[in-house]
């Protein structure tokens, strides 16, 4: 913003060069910075980052596709938390109009889990209320993402991508409880 | 206010005479068919909104018998509601508008017969894809994300009328490069400039929807193909999603840079500036769309950091323009006797509603772009992605930004094309504040809701669950509820204003009682190339930048896209609406 002038002198060519060349600055550095904390929040890992290329590991499941007709020869098959022999925690869910399989996910509290979500038919959204848990279950596709919960409760699951007439009904819950030893 | 003498480079600018009458008369009735059916979309597309914004007050008001009898759900009335605001209306007023104006500051004479075939083939295409919308045979919503599927009329009617828009793209590159041929060393008028720029901009942008539309989902919703792989898709309408919201918000700077000051009473402030911010947002509106999918799987974190950084960029242009528009509103202010830090605010003629409307939307845009700026920062978006708070951020940007230039442009350019008067500048004044203080409570009650939790796109007040009633929701509901009644106050008051204006007789020459409000200028571009500022000489090869920015989308664009079809995977369509 311009210095306050007497009333009726006006603008110049050179003075506004002069506040032109500082705004662009003042953006350019905001801007930079912007992405700098970004970039500095996303490695201190504050937020479950979709493992970009998800369920390669997955058995029956190749560059993180798998058939969405065919879930039999995937873990899909039984969706739900399971522990791998190292001790870690795995959970597969399934997306379909319009609910989530299974209804209630039991997680461990203060453990890390890798969630894989798919859908069966339609685009879903895998959203967790009050976290920043939100993917997307696409047909044929496996979204992955490690997070840890630190709570015991329960929270709602909701579907937050248009699924059909039935898609503001489609809320399921995840359970978070402390592991029976 | 001085008359400067005619020679004077910072006078205002003069449209070049048309002699042909008749030629005029068709240029400008081209122009008023493609404003008027635009408005006409808004007209449905807005009724559309208050049901909405009752459901996130907590009201179904869609299983009330009347609306039972006249929309099949809350989806197919929320698809009119989108289709017909953001692809209709916008695209219909830009493609009116930005045709008119290059056409009169360049003086040149375009072909009227391909002038007509363009609108009346972009009609065509609307009115097949409103069958199905208006069946419930394509409740896709605004975004047609596979594999919900629809009637393939929809797909061919929205290929058709997307697609002309390509044919006015054309016309005006082609008159501008005629007018380049006849006036060699000459450096493009500021308006022209900055239109071409848009069009080049949204040909660049386009190729992503058309090519998704035309060979994917039309073929597959002709089962023609036995799939569709969703992501790659997705990925292809979002190369288009997030450019075309500068297809939206860029017409509305033209008229910020070149018209706001007029109305205003001051003067343009940096003519080079504003060529520069044009051909920033040319080279770096379209490459930045994966930021629109971090929730997305295979896509690379890589990738869409890349995205990301490149959003943050194309704020700059953004940030030049609030301070080149903030600059002449003051300098408006201070030619009237404005004094003091901000006091010279008060000095504003804030109930002209051709002054108020453009300026209302800036207001409103620096509060929808910072929001965009936290949407397109990734480890922020994971908390508002596909929640409430998104409406409320775009009905800030292409709803009031937007739209609310749109229709202070109205106010004059109706007047301008047909010799008709403004009929009441009092309720068009009226229409402008209540739609910007309605929006600006919608927007408190959606960014409020979605923050807790509440997902978009749902029919909440529907829910068959307590999920949303047991949210501590109950005062942004009541926000979101009253602004839709706020703005439905404002909708009824601005058609009415519209069609008393649109049904009135002709009294006056258009050209004379309102002719295109051109401002002066304090740091103008010199008229030769020779003599030019060097930021004006290197934006104004824009076929050079055309080809540039073409590059940079398929360099942002093109390993990604390969690496999804080098592993597509086909799935069947569903109808689930």
């Amino acid at each position: 913003m311009a210095a306050p002038r007497s009333a009726g002198q006006r603008l110049d060519h050179h003075t506004l060069e002069k506040y032109e060349n500082i705004w662009f600055g003042i953006a350019t550095v905001m801007i930079l910075l912007l992405f700098v904390t970004v970039l500095a929040s996303f490695f201190s890992g504050t937020y479950p980052s979709l493992n970009g290329e998800g369920g390669h590991h997955i058995t029956g499941v190749k560059n993180g596709r798998l058939n969405p007709k065919n879930f039999a020869a995937t873990p899909f098959a039984t969706p739900g938390l399971r522990q791998n022999a190292d001790g870690s925690y795995e959970a597969f869910v399934i997306a379909r109009a319009f609910q989530f399989e299974p209804a209630v996910l039991k997680v461990p509290v203060g453990q890390p889990v890798t969630i894989h979500v798919t859908s069966a038919d339609v685009l879903h959204g895998y959203f967790i209320e009050g976290t920043n848990i939100n993917a997307t279950a696409i047909p044929g596709q496996v979204s992955s993402f490690t997070t840890t919960f630190r709570r015991p409760g329960t929270l709602n699951l909701i579907c937050n991508e248009y699924c059909g007439t039935g898609h503001h009904n489609m809320i399921n819950s995840v359970k978070v409880e402390v592991q029976e030893p | 206010m001085t008359t400067s003498p005619v020679f004077s480079p910072n006078a205002a600018r003069e449209t070049p005479v048309i002699s042909d009458a008749a030629y005029l008369g068709s240029l400008k009735k081209v122009t008023q068919y493609y404003i008027v059916t635009a408005l006409l979309a808004l007209l449905v597309g807005t009724l559309m909104g208050p049901l909405q914004a009752l459901n996130y007050g907590g009201i179904n008001v869609y299983d009330t018998p009347i609306l039972k009898a006249l929309l099949k759900s809350y989806y197919q009335g929320l698809s009119l509601h989108g289709v017909l605001n953001a692809l209709v209306f916008t695209q219909f007023f830009i493609s009116g508008w930005m045709l008119y104006l290059p056409a009169r500051d360049l003086g040149m004479r375009i072909n009227m017969k391909f002038a007509w075939f363009t609108y009346i083939l972009m009609t065509a295409g609307l009115l097949v894809a409103a069958v199905p919308l208006l069946t419930n045979n394509a409740t896709l919503l605004y975004t047609f994300y596979p594999p919900m599927e629809g009637s393939p009329v929809f797909y061919i009617g929205a290929a058709v009328m997307v697609g002309s828009s390509l044919l006015v793209v054309g016309q005006v590159v082609n008159m501008w490069l005629r007018w380049k041929r006849a006036n060699p060393g000459r450096v493009t008028p500021l308006v022209a400039f900055m239109c071409v720029a848009t069009w080049m901009m949204w040909f660049v942008a386009a190729l992503g929807i058309v090519t998704e539309v035309v060979f994917l989902l039309i073929p597959w919703s002709l089962g023609w193909v036995a799939g569709v792989d969703p992501l790659i898709s997705k990925t292809l309408f979002w190369w288009t999603g997030h450019a075309i919201v500068y297809f939206w918000v860029l017409p509305a700077y033209i008229s910020w840079y070149a018209f706001l000051p007029k109305h205003a009473g001051g003067r343009i402030v940096s003519e080079p500036l504003a060529r520069l911010t044009f051909v920033l947002f040319l080279l770096n509106s379209t490459p930045v769309g994966l930021h629109h999918q971090y929730a997305d799987p295979n896509i690379s974190n890589a990738w869409k950091t890349v995205h990301m950084f490149l959003t943050f960029l194309v704020v700059i242009p953004s940030l030049l323009t609030a301070f080149s528009v903030a600059a002449s509103l003051e300098d408006a202010a201070r030619a009237r006797g404005g004094k003091g830090l901000f006091g010279w605010m008060t000095r504003l003629p804030w109930g002209k509603p051709m002054f108020a409307a453009p300026v209302l939307a800036l207001i409103s845009f620096i509060l929808g772009g910072a929001g965009g700026v936290v949407n397109a920062s990734s480890t922020f978006a994971p908390v508002v992605h596909n929640t409430a708070w998104i409406p409320g951020h775009f009905h800030i940007t292409v709803g009031t930004a937007t739209t609310l230039t749109f229709m202070g442009i109205s106010f004059w350019l109706i007047p301008h094309l047909t010799g008709k008067r403004l009929p009441s500048v009092r309720l068009a004044s009226a229409a402008v504040w209540t739609w910007f203080v309605g929006m600006m409570v919608f927007a408190l009650g959606m960014h409020w809701q979605g923050l807790v939790g509440v997902p978009r796109r749902a029919l909440v007040s529907g829910a068959a669950q307590n999920v949303y009633k047991e949210m501590p929701i109950q005062i942004p509901q009541m926000l979101t509820a009253i602004s839709g009644m706020i703005l439905l106050v404002s909708m009824l008051l601005y058609f009415y204003v519209l069609f008393r204006m649109l049904l009135s007789r002709r009294v006056d020459d258009g050209e004379v009682s309102s002719p295109i409000p051109y401002s002066e200028v304090i740091s103008p571009a010199s008229p030769n190339l020779a003599g030019a500022s060097a930021l004006v000489r290197y934006t104004e090869p824009l076929m050079a930048l055309w080809g540039v920015a073409l590059l940079l989308v398929l360099l942002m664009y093109g390993p990604v896209l390969a690496r999804l079809f080098a592993n597509a995977e086909l799935v069947p369509g569903w109808r689930l609406y």
